[in-house]
This record gives C-alpha cells, structure tokens and sequence, in this order.
C-alpha cells in the first residue's frame, strides 16, 4: 500500500478530521506501532487513562479504533495512515497484535455469516405479489406523470420560472407515493433547473425529456431488451438487490481510482467513485451512501490502484458496480486511453444508441491541454479539435498551474459536448484536480 | 442547432399555439419523424414530446469537437529549483492552518534559498496574494516563472509579473505603489524619496498625504529640502503632514527653531540654601518676554488643557518634545545621566519628563533610550522598542508584571524571535486571558515564538479549573504551529 498524503487527506471525513489526523501522524503520539502485510495498527495516547487501538485493513482498506468518535475513519485512522506514509521505517512491530487479529478474523467471520443469511428461504409467492402490486402502482402514477408533463407541453414551458418549487414537490410526492422514488427524483431535478442562466429552456427540455423518455420506455418494457428494461427500471426507482448482485461473476481488473465526488443532501452523504478497469478498459461507478455515524463500506481515494472484483448493474451501457472482492493493491502504468476527441465522440454516440438518458460517464484522453478561445477554457486534442470545459469548472487554475499549458493525459468526466477534468498525469503520477 | 432551438421555441409557447414541423428537423430524422406524424392515435403533445426526444437523441449522438487552430504559449521553463517534498508538504500544512505569519516565514526562507513552489500550490498562493499585498512581492519570487505565466490569464492576480520596482512604483496599483514605495524606502531612502518628487505634481492630495505617512521611515535632513517645499502645497493635510515630518529631523528649520527659543526657555539656575553653605543647581522654565510667535502656525497649542500645567509651561513641553535629546546635552552642558537627574529633581522638570520621553522616540534617539532606562526613576514603556534586543527582553521581564498588555503589544511590533523567558510571560498572561489573547493572536504572531519555549507551555497552564481546557487547546494549537515553523527551517536548511 503506496498513499500518498493527498490520497490519505481524501479519505477524510471532512475538513477537521484532515487537520486533526495531520496532528497525530506525529510519533510521539503513538505509543506502539505496527505493520505487515494485512494490517497497519497502533495505539494513540488521547486525552483517556487507556491509549486508543487503531487498525487498518490495508488489502481493503477499512478501519477500525476504540475511540468514541462517529466519524469514518476517525482522525486516528487518518493520523496512523499519514504516520506510515510520512515515516514507514518506524512501524518496527511486524507480529499482529490479539487485538487486531481478533478484529481481522471477526471480519472474515461477518462476510462468512452474510454468505449464510443469503442461504434463508424467500417467499417467492408473496414476493411476487408484492412487485405486482408495486408495478401497478407504478403505472398509475406514470399515467398520471404523463398527463403532467402534456400540460407543462401544452402550455408551453415560458412561464416554468414563475411555477415555484411547489408545482413540482407536489408531482414528486405524487411519485413517490406510486413507488417511483427514480421519478420523483428527476422531477426534484426538473424543478432546480437554474431559470437564471441564459440556456434554461434547454437544460429543463432535457430534463423533461429524460422523465418522458423513461416513462414511455417502462409503458413499452416488454418490446426492450432485458438490460434496457433493467436501466429502466433503475431510473424509475427500483432497486437491485446488491447481495444478489454479489453472487454474480464479476470482472476482476486493476482499477485506477479517477475520482471521487461526494454530495450531502439531508444527512445523506452520496460518494461517487469513479475507476477504470486498467486491463479490461473499461470504466465503472461505484456509488456510496453513507448516514451519518454509520461505517462505510470501502474507502477508496483518487490516484489509487485497486486489484478489485467488480460487479456490473444490469444494464445497456454497463457503469455502476459494486465491489465483490478486494484484493491486494498494486500500481500499473500502462492502459489504453482514448486518441482524441473523435473517438470519445463516436464512443459517446454508441453508448447514446444503446441507451439516450444516461448520465455522464468518465474518460481517459491522451494528450490534451487547456486553451482559451472566445474568452473560454477548452480542452484541445493532439488533433487541435476543441471541447469545451464545463461551466463554471472550479479547478482551471490548478489545471492551468499543473499543466503550464502544455499537453496531458487526462481523465475527464462528461457528456454530449461539455467535460470536467478530475485528473491530470504528470510524469506517471496521477495528480487529482 | 438550429433544429434543437426549433424544439426548444416550440416547447417555449407551448403545442397549443405552435407545432414543430417535418421541415424544421433534420432530413436524417425523415423516417422517424414521418412514422410520428402519421401516428393517428397520438395527440399533439405526444408527438411533440416523441419528436423532441428524438431530436434529444440526434443532438447528443452528434457532436463533433471543434476544430479551431488556438493555442496558448506554454509556461517557460523555471530558471529556480523547486523547493523540497517536504518544504512542498508543509506549505501544504501551513496554507490549510491559514497563519498569514507562518506563510510568511515559509516564503521568506523559500526566496532566501531561490527556490519556488510546486505548480499545484500556485493558485491557492497567488489568491492569498490578493488579499495579503505585504505578501505580493514574495509570493511573485517564488512563484516563478509558471506563476508569472499563470498570472498573464487572471487580473487579479497581475502582481505576480516581474516588473522592476521603479516599474511598480510608476505603473502599479495604489496598494502596490505604496508597497514597493515602503520598501524601497527601508533599503534607499534617498531613491524613494526620489521617485516621489517625480511623479509628485501628478498625484491628488489624498495619495499625497498616503506617501507622506511612509516617509518616518529613514528620515533624514536629505529630506529637508522637498518637505520644505511642501509650505506652498494647497492642501492643508499635506502642510499638515510635511511639518509634522519637519518636526522629526534635527537639522530643519522648524527644529532649529524651536531649539532656538528652549535656549532662552530652560536654563540652570543655581540657588544658595542653608545661608549660603549649600549650593543648589536646578533647572528654569520660562518663555522669554518677546519670542517669534510664528511657532504658533506649526502646531503648537498656546493653551493647556490640563491645570496642573501652566500654558507657558505647556508651550515649553512642546517645544521639548520636538527638540532632540542631543540639544540638552549642549544647552545644559552635562551628560545624559546629569540631565535626566536635574529633570527629575526639579518640581517643573518632572512635569516635563513625559515631554523628553516622546523627544527621544520621536527621534529614535537609542543613546538617550538607554540612559533613560537606566536613571530614571519611573520606567517608561515607551522606550522599549528603542533599546537593544537584549535590553528590550530585560526589561520586558523586568516589568511584565507591572505593564503586561502593553509589553506584549511591544513585543508583537519585533522583528526578532522572543527569548522564552519573555514567552514564557506571555504564554502565562494570555493563559489567563484567553477572550483577549486567543488562538488568533497567536497565529498572528507565531514567527516571534522560538521553537524551544514548546517546553515552557505546559508549565503556563493557569491554576484556575475553568481556564485550563482554553489553554490546553490553545497550547496545542502553538505547537501545532511551532512545529510547521521547525519543519520549515529543517526542510529549507536540510
């Protein structure tokens, strides 16, 4: 395990977890310390009688510590990690300790109990008729959305600005009363549209297309193919059973960790991790939610190589995964990238013919580099085609300042005709922006 | 796209006044768009809706980059080294402690060795250049050259060009003129008093004024001749200003002045006591008869506010506190020792010791500085930053007791580190005083703190219960910036 401390910051909580965990990557905070090739452990003289125990899985990255903290990881985790990224020759104690070995076995022992409860009967029969009740529940509310959107068509979408969030609260809680929390969701997005710029009517087109194109796609199911139905069926707001998923053959790759973006929304924190499979090519999405205090399930930071395997949701144009196995983790320096633009442009168009209400998916393009035209940042290709950056991307200047304006690998998150840079290479080093 | 905005006009009004017609579509959407039309079942809504969508499709399944011949010069090539991993890290480190003080230690040591930062940490440095402009000029140097590059895309940030400093001086920013002029001022006193008598006819009153408020620093009688030439000035501020400025240099007019008239103002007066057996010396205050009353157009105030000073004693007091120490050297004909004893013995004299005390910190007079703290009686605050940093640190600890707020307030204007003795003081004084002094004081002036006073911080915890958990925070917190200030001068002398 090779973090760098950037990578060791990300996996913060937040900003004064980061700071704190700075304050104890001090040895003399630490009374014992010690690693192998399971683990990373030690224990932190706090302000209590009894120093606290701090472990790390370092195959899955995962932690663990006796402190009462609620955040994940707590500032000891992040303390001990930075400690080892900072100082490795001191973790002199290379035999697990009872208490990490107590703690490594009892997670071996809970994935074994999850594989047993995966074995209890389901009731099949009233399985069954619990989806069908909810299928027609659904309908109704689709039959009812779509009278909806006919009326904002009809009226025309001119006077949406002055609608209020009410007009499309209501609608959303009409959904999810139908047991279609997707719906209600992208309803929610239609009526954040930003009335205020200038493209509004398109961004809200958009939107309500999406919802249109969803609601008529679920109506017409049994014309689609499986994985289209199963997109669908995500957007409306099913879910997958994960443990199901699990079962499942996975892809077992390398994966470079590109990004991580997260999002808190009403004690929910959403992470997005987005990775690209090194020998298989391919990229994925792994989504986290996290509530407050509760643990997290993997901890992955940006410029990280995880040997991983994955399991793809069902779908048209496969994305979002979860992770089936973790295993040890390892850098690798050689993968595919795309050429240029065109090619990112025809792999779009492809993608967008298998399935047209996707969201933005990632890429790794060779060779661009931020340039100004009409008083814009674009990314230009080796090809000298243009794309442009997204609105109001916040980090140009670190992309300006790492680049010195000239060309770069670049990973880059998108769609259609604007991308985001989320990280640039520089000399082999993967630097997130 | 002109079929998109054709979708979005349509979608604008609504199906109810206008409908998208075949032609206002692409020819590659014919079949789809001919199989909608003629779809009888469905109403007008819904083929609008189907029309768009697939319209929605065309639209993002077609993009194709934009091929334009644009380039942007690259950044040249840094003629410094960069700085350490580890110099890099603590930067890092001091940026997201937001210590102004440290930050500026870290540069001053990353300019001393000619190095320059890693590209990643420009932009957040060249934004904290913004808004610290005491900083501009460091942040610039160890910027280099991709920081200059980087600079040429964002206005804000224009301070970062290379420009001499008679360039800034003539083409800069009010806030950079006065940066650049304040420094020049330390290192050439004559050169920026030059630069301003250049530009000085095409400069307002108020920016006048401004420049004049820097020139204290280094006054000298070279300054003379221009302040001099200020009498004619139409404002009364910048009069105002350039007399006060007179005031502070020995050699002008104005002080010869009114040295002239102490001469017949303050005399020895010696007295016979005792039947004549005993001879006393004693000092005399008083205005002549007649004197030239023009002084009164210089500041001096005829009439005294306080009742225990006369108003002819009043005009003496000021006159002496715009006289050099020196004068009484040579008027009185005794030594500084002599002199403080006769003002402090005589009745009147005692009256005006504050008077002497504001003369010799008005002209940084650091002789009389010290032979003032060493014979007389009261001690005078005042004085400390005149004296040797020794001095200052003795007397300091002497009587931080006694004059604590004002002591640290002295010690905080230093340029030079605390010893920890005198740390030690503080660290026990604002212990007990965490609303006055607390973590924000001591990110202000963490760079006085030695690295060695970590040890005395422990020993500072207040005895009262309810003040020892301010402290411990506020204790880890200095060594928390203690401990990136030694990381800074290991990574720059490693």
């Amino acid at each position: 395990m090779n973090l760098s401390e950037d990578q060791i910051l990300t996996l913060a909580p937040d900003e004064s977890s980061k700071k704190s965990g700075k304050d104890l990557a001090n040895p003399a905070k630490w009374v014992s310390k010690g690693v192998n090739e399971e683990a990373l452990w030690g224990e932190c003289q706090g302000s209590g009688s009894k120093p606290y125990q701090t472990q790390i899985d370092i195959v899955n990255i995962a932690f663990k510590c006796s402190c009462p903290s609620r955040k994940f990881p707590c500032k000891h985790g992040l303390g001990l990690l930075l400690l080892y990224a900072r100082q490795k020759n001191i973790f002199t104690a290379h035999e697990l300790p009872a208490w990490v070995k107590d703690w490594l076995s009892k997670r071996t022992e809970k994935q074994d109990k999850q594989a047993e409860k995966k074995d209890k009967p389901v009731d099949e029969a009233a399985q069954a008729k619990r989806q069908q009740a909810r299928q027609s529940k659904v309908s109704d509310g689709i039959e009812e959305l779509i009278v909806w959107v006919k009326d904002i068509i009809r009226n025309g979408i001119m006077n949406m600005p002055e609608k209020g969030p009410a007009f499309f609260e209501n609608m959303a809680r009409r959904m999810v009363d139908a047991q279609a929390p997707g719906l209600a969701g992208m309803i929610r997005t239609l009526g954040e549209t930003n009335f205020y710029t200038e493209g509004w009517p398109t961004q809200f087109m958009d939107q309500l297309l999406r919802i249109y194109l969803v609601m008529e796609g679920y109506k017409n199911s049994p014309a689609l193919n499986e994985p289209l139905q199963q997109d669908i069926r995500t957007w409306i707001g099913f879910t997958q059973n994960q443990e199901e998923l699990k079962e499942q053959k996975g892809i077992t790759d390398t994966w470079l960790v590109i990004s991580k973006q997260s999002i808190e929304e009403d004690a929910i924190t959403t992470e997005r991790t987005w990775l690209y499979g090194t020998q298989t090519n391919r990229y994925a999405l792994l989504l986290q939610f996290i509530v407050r205090g509760q643990g997290i399930q993997h901890n992955l930071t940006p410029g990280m190589f995880v040997q991983a395997e994955l399991v793809f949701f069902p779908s048209a144009s496969p994305l979002r995964a979860i992770i089936k196995r973790q295993l040890s983790t390892s850098a690798v320096y050689q993968f595919n990238k795309f050429e240029n633009w065109e090619q990112v442009a025809e792999t779009e168009s492809q993608l967008n013919s298998q399935l047209p209400f996707r969201s933005e998916r990632p890429f790794i393009i060779e060779q661009l580099k931020p340039v100004l035209y009409n008083k814009q940042w674009w990314l230009q290709d080796t090809a000298n085609r243009l794309m442009q950056l997204k609105n109001e991307y916040k980090s140009i200047w670190k992309l300006l300042s790492l680049s010195g304006g000239n060309p770069s690998d670049m990973a880059v998150i998108g769609k259609e005709d604007q991308y985001e840079p989320v990280g640039i290479w520089q000399q082999d080093e993967y630097k997130t922006l | 796209m002109q079929f998109w905005d054709n979708i979005v006009n349509t979608a604008m009004i609504g199906t109810d006044k206008k409908q998208v017609s075949a032609a206002e579509l692409p020819a590659d959407l014919a079949e789809p768009v001919t199989v909608i039309y003629n779809n009888d079942q469905a109403d007008k809504e819904q083929k609008f809706l189907q029309l768009a969508a697939v319209a929605f499709n065309f639209r993002q399944t077609g993009v194709t980059a934009l091929q334009k011949e644009v380039s942007i010069s690259p950044a040249p090539d840094e003629e410094k080294a960069y700085c350490s991993i580890v110099a890099a890290q603590t930067l890092k480190d001091i940026l997201s402690e937001e210590s102004i003080p440290l930050l500026k230690f870290w540069l001053q040591h990353c300019d001393r060795k000619q190095q320059v930062i890693i590209p990643e940490t420009l932009p957040a440095l060249l934004g904290i250049g913004t808004q610290n402009k005491n900083l501009q000029v460091l942040i610039a140097s160890c910027c280099g050259k991709r920081g200059e590059w980087l600079s040429g895309f964002n206005e804000a940030w224009n301070f970062s060009s290379t420009q001499t400093g008679e360039e800034l001086w003539q083409t800069g920013t009010p806030d950079q003129r006065k940066i650049i002029f304040k420094e020049t001022r330390k290192i050439n006193p004559t050169l920026a008093r030059e630069w301003l008598q250049q530009t000085w006819p095409q400069e307002d009153a108020n920016t006048k004024t401004g420049f004049l408020e820097l020139l204290p620093e280094n006054i000298s009688e070279e300054d003379i001749a221009f302040l001099d030439s200020l009498s004619t000035e139409k404002s009364k501020k910048v009069k105002e200003e350039a007399i006060r400025l007179l005031k502070q240099i020995p050699g002008s007019a104005i002080v010869k002045q009114y040295q002239e008239l102490l001469q017949q103002c303050v005399m020895i007066k010696k007295e016979k006591t005792l039947l004549g057996m005993v001879s006393k010396t004693s000092l005399q205050f008083k205005l002549p008869p007649s004197f030239d009353e023009t002084i009164f157009k210089t500041g001096i105030e005829k009439l005294s506010s306080s009742k225990e000073i006369s108003d002819e004693e009043f005009i003496i007091y000021q006159l002496i506190q715009s006289a050099p120490p020196s004068f009484w050297q040579n008027q009185l004909e005794r030594d500084p020792e002599t002199v403080i004893d006769l003002f402090q013995k005589d009745t009147a004299g005692k009256k005006m010791i504050p008077a002497l005390v504001s003369a010799i910190t008005r002209f940084r007079d650091t002789s009389w500085a010290q032979h003032f703290m060493q014979h007389s009686e009261t001690f005078y605050i005042d004085i400390i930053p005149l004296l040797q940093v020794q001095q200052q640190e003795a007397y300091s600890n002497k009587f931080f007791d006694k004059y604590p707020d004002n002591i640290i307030q002295y010690a905080t204007q230093r340029e030079t580190e605390w010893s920890v003795e005198l740390s030690k003081n503080i660290f026990k004084h604002t212990a007990k005083n965490p609303y006055q002094y607390n973590r924000s004081f001591y990110n202000q002036h963490i760079h006085l703190i030695p690295g060695s006073a970590i040890a005395e911080l422990e020993k500072c915890t207040p005895a009262e219960e309810n003040l020892r958990n301010t402290w411990s925070n506020t204790s880890d917190y200095i060594i928390k910036l203690i401990t990136l200030k030694i990381q800074t001068l290991k990574a720059f002398n490693s």
